[in-house]
């Protein structure tokens, strides 16, 4: 590497060092803040308490079952999205009529605020882990309906000519062709989805006090147990993160070079 | 014709200008110990290969490229910033596109608090000059590749510069645009009597406007010659075809023909060694 | 939407109806149809799926008393201000991290990554904070709606012409006037669909707050009639609840769609 290289590479650290380092002083001022009396601790507690009561939660409060609990919820509604997202792409990419009547009603779906609905799925699933899965299967299914159809759709036409070129029949050539072809762009739209499923998965769960994680902050809050709640919170907004960076490299993963 | 220059009716010094950048193959030198003077009321132009560093000069005298070595003056200040007396013309579509021709030109205006009315009438005139009255309420979208070219113009006259500075404003227009712009540019000049310094690779261009011309070498870039063009004045398009015309056009291609081969000479082998490596 | 060739469908008697509204109607009124056979089936528990008789009767009693207005307003109120302060301090950081290269590797990855993460959660602490009124709620949809403006305005700013940059600097343009009225007008595409969105999660936020605890608001009316099992009424809000979530968002959509004629 060459000097000047050398002393790139150097500085590249420096701008993830002032975002971490501005954080740690954020947390070491407001915990000194708090010390001195000049934040009132009921309101906030200091940093130290919130990440003592980590282990407390962690332990008392089945934060591993809960974890599954909320994650199981994913996973169903996850499995329910790929499978009816992608065969409503499939269906609407073979039907063209279909697709020009419904396109835009499926994309207005997208931005309809679903989970508002929440206290409706409750009545009809009543309090529990279906009113959680099937909300976020009806928030989340949209993208995948319209990335499954944008990949169908976007197939190279070389690629088709290929597979005409082998004379394939339409069925082989949906199958071994364009289906393949669109995986990647499929994966996008699985991926949206599942981060609009998760989102609103833990926000009911919260919100209808039952399920895993979400209601575990629920139930901190209504015991007015402060650190509690603050350390459950940063757990949860963890794991979102997590998730969402799981996600991401799983894409990357899947896609080939181009 | 112009008498020799004498440094009082010099309104542009550049002296010594070193330009160097750092680059993931190493330092480069892109100005090198460039010094040249600018007279009042001249049309200079500057004029080398690709990679002479006449874009890095440019920037400089513009300033918008402060870290140099060596000093640019203006009337007496040297230059550590854009100055007010410099006016920029640059060789991209600079015109806002949110904003109609008149209130792109009347933008420098609005920036020193002209009031309104003020600033319509003063954006009014230039509007003229470049010839497109009538389009004061067009929208650039709406207009040619050459018509938004003459409202950054007339945005650029607008706030009455004593040195008109543009960057090869016409290098993506077609020749005869460019020949037509070229005499309206003369036809501003002569009645504004406005100092120009005009960057370019275009010979033809350079000898139809100028007073003077500067040929730059390759890179690093130097002064390479500083040419009188003898031509009277006032010049059209028309002028094009003299012979004293060709005759400025090949001593310069002459000039020019070394360098531009150095560059490509250079290109080439630029290619070759980033493959084999 | 992907253009298509012919269609294969027979051709419609009347010339006027295209055949993809034909297809809309009929889902339309394929759907009407299911719904009232469902709702009077006896299958499913009473007026979990009401007659639109009934539904029609709740909306009509909705929307012509005063008292939904008044909700109405306390919501609208409530996203306006959270719009309000989330919109101009996510621009304001949007700007600043899309003008620095340094800055915004140093923070934009955690606007980022915290940005699709469940708001709702927060709303304790919030409630801690501002108290159970209008306060809590308009902070949790500043919370929510922060970090898409911020994050539309930063990339926003990077795709901004540099040369317009060079141009403001090339007058001495100030920094306030380099931002009113040369950053601003470049992104107002960017900052529009910035807008759209966070006005989406604004309202979600907002409106999920008020029906965890409120005592005002639309969110507070549904979750009552949730209460008292007044469904034909539930329906009729949320009803109007999307058309006006859907309104708002193409409304704003239009807003910036006017601009395009510019470039």
């Amino acid at each position: 590497m060459s000097a000047a290289a050398r002393r790139r590479s150097v500085y590249d650290w420096m701008p993830a060092a002032l975002g971490i380092g501005t954080v740690v002083v954020f947390f070491a001022a407001l915990e000194g803040l708090i010390q001195a009396g000049l934040i009132n601790r009921f309101i906030v507690p200091p940093p130290s308490e919130i990440i003592g009561s980590f282990g407390r939660v962690l332990t008392e409060e089945h934060v591993v079952s809960r974890f599954f609990f909320t994650l199981g919820e994913c996973f169903v509604a996850g499995v329910m999205i790929t499978v009816f997202g992608v065969a409503g792409g499939v269906l609407l990419y073979r039907y063209k009529l279909l697709q020009q009547a419904v396109e835009t009603w499926v994309a207005a779906l997208a931005a309809a605020p679903v989970v508002l609905a929440y206290p409706l799925f409750m009545v009809i699933f009543g309090r529990s882990a279906w009113t959680i899965i099937m909300i976020g299967f009806v928030a989340a299914l949209s993208p995948v309906v319209l990335k499954t159809l944008e990949g169908l759709s976007g197939t190279r036409k070389v690629l088709i000519n290929v597979g005409k070129s082998f004379n394939l029949t339409g069925s082989q050539q949906f199958w071994k062709i364009m289906f393949p072809a669109a995986l990647p762009t499929m994966f996008v739209g699985v991926r949206l989805g599942l981060i609009f499923a998760l989102i609103n998965i833990v926000g009911v769960e919260f919100l209808i006090n039952y399920g895993g994680l979400g209601q575990l902050i629920n139930d901190l809050a209504e015991r007015y147990d402060l650190p509690g709640t603050y350390a459950a919170i940063c757990f949860v907004i963890l794991v979102s993160v997590v998730f969402f960076m799981f996600l991401e490299k799983a894409e990357r993963w899947l896609r080939p070079v181009d | 014709m112009l008498s020799p220059s004498s440094t009082r009716n010099d309104i542009l010094v550049a002296k010594d200008v070193i330009v160097r950048f750092e680059t993931a193959e190493g330092p480069i030198t892109a100005v090198d110990n460039v010094s040249f003077n600018v007279r009042q009321g001249e049309f200079l132009s500057v004029i080398g290969p690709s990679g002479c560093g006449k874009s890095s000069l440019f920037n400089v005298i513009g300033g918008l490229l402060t870290h140099h070595q060596g000093s640019v003056e203006v009337g007496g200040e040297t230059i550590d910033g854009p100055h007010k007396s410099i006016g920029m013309v640059f060789q991209e579509e600079s015109t806002f596109p949110w904003r109609t021709v008149i209130d792109n030109v009347c933008f420098p205006l609005e920036l020193i608090g002209l009031p309104k009315a003020k600033r319509i009438e003063k954006a009014r005139t230039f509007i003229k000059m470049v010839g497109l009255d009538g389009f004061e309420n067009r929208f650039p979208g709406e207009l040619s590749g050459g018509m938004r070219q003459r409202v950054s113009l007339a945005r650029t006259l607008a706030s009455e510069p004593k040195i008109l500075l543009m960057d090869e404003p016409f290098a993506a227009l077609d020749e005869q645009t460019r020949l037509l712009l070229g005499d309206k540019v003369l036809q501003i000049q002569q009645q504004l009597q406005q100092t120009t310094l005009l960057i370019t690779h275009n010979i033809t261009e350079a000898v139809q406007m100028s007073d003077r011309i500067l040929v730059m070498t390759y890179r690093p870039g130097k002064v390479k010659r500083i040419v009188d063009i003898d031509l009277p004045r006032p010049r059209t398009s028309e002028i094009v075809g003299s012979e004293a015309f060709g005759r400025y056009v090949a001593e310069i291609w002459n000039d020019l023909r070394e360098e531009a081969s150095r560059g490509l000479q250079d290109e080439e082998e630029h290619l070759h060694g980033a493959s084999g490596s | 939407m992907a253009e298509t060739g012919r269609l294969t469908r027979t051709a419609p008697a009347a010339p006027m109806f295209s055949p993809v509204t034909l297809l809309r109607v009929a889902i339309i009124l394929a759907f009407l149809a299911g719904w009232e056979l469902l709702s009077r089936s006896g299958w499913l528990y009473r007026d979990v799926v009401p007659s639109w008789l009934a539904i029609g009767k709740a909306l009509a009693d909705l929307l012509l008393h005063a008292d939904y207005y008044f909700n109405l307003g306390v919501t609208a109120g409530e996203i306006a201000a959270a719009l309000a302060i989330g919109g101009v301090s996510g621009l304001a950081v949007g700007i600043v991290l899309g003008s620095n290269r340094f800055l915004a590797k140093a923070y934009e990855p955690y606007l980022y990554y915290l940005g699709p993460t469940p708001k709702i959660i927060f709303f304790p602490i919030m409630i801690m904070w501002f108290g159970v009124g209008p306060g809590s709620k308009i902070a949790l949809g500043v919370l929510s709606c922060f970090f898409p403006v911020a994050l539309s305005a930063a990339a926003g700013m990077r795709q901004i012409d540099k040369v317009l940059i060079k141009v403001g600097k090339s007058f001495r343009a100030n920094t306030w006037q380099t931002v009113w009225k040369i950053y601003l007008p470049a992104m107002r595409h960017p900052i529009i669909n910035g807008i759209r969105l966070g006005l989406g999660v604004a309202l979600i936020g907002t409106l999920l707050a008020e029906t965890k605890l409120s005592n005002k608001g639309i969110g507070f009316l549904i979750i009552q009639a949730y209460s008292v099992f007044d469904m034909p009424r539930m329906y009729a809000m949320l009803i109007v609840l999307f058309v006006l979530a859907i309104g708002a968002n193409a409304l704003v959509g239009r807003l910036g769609g006017l601009h395009t004629i510019r470039r």
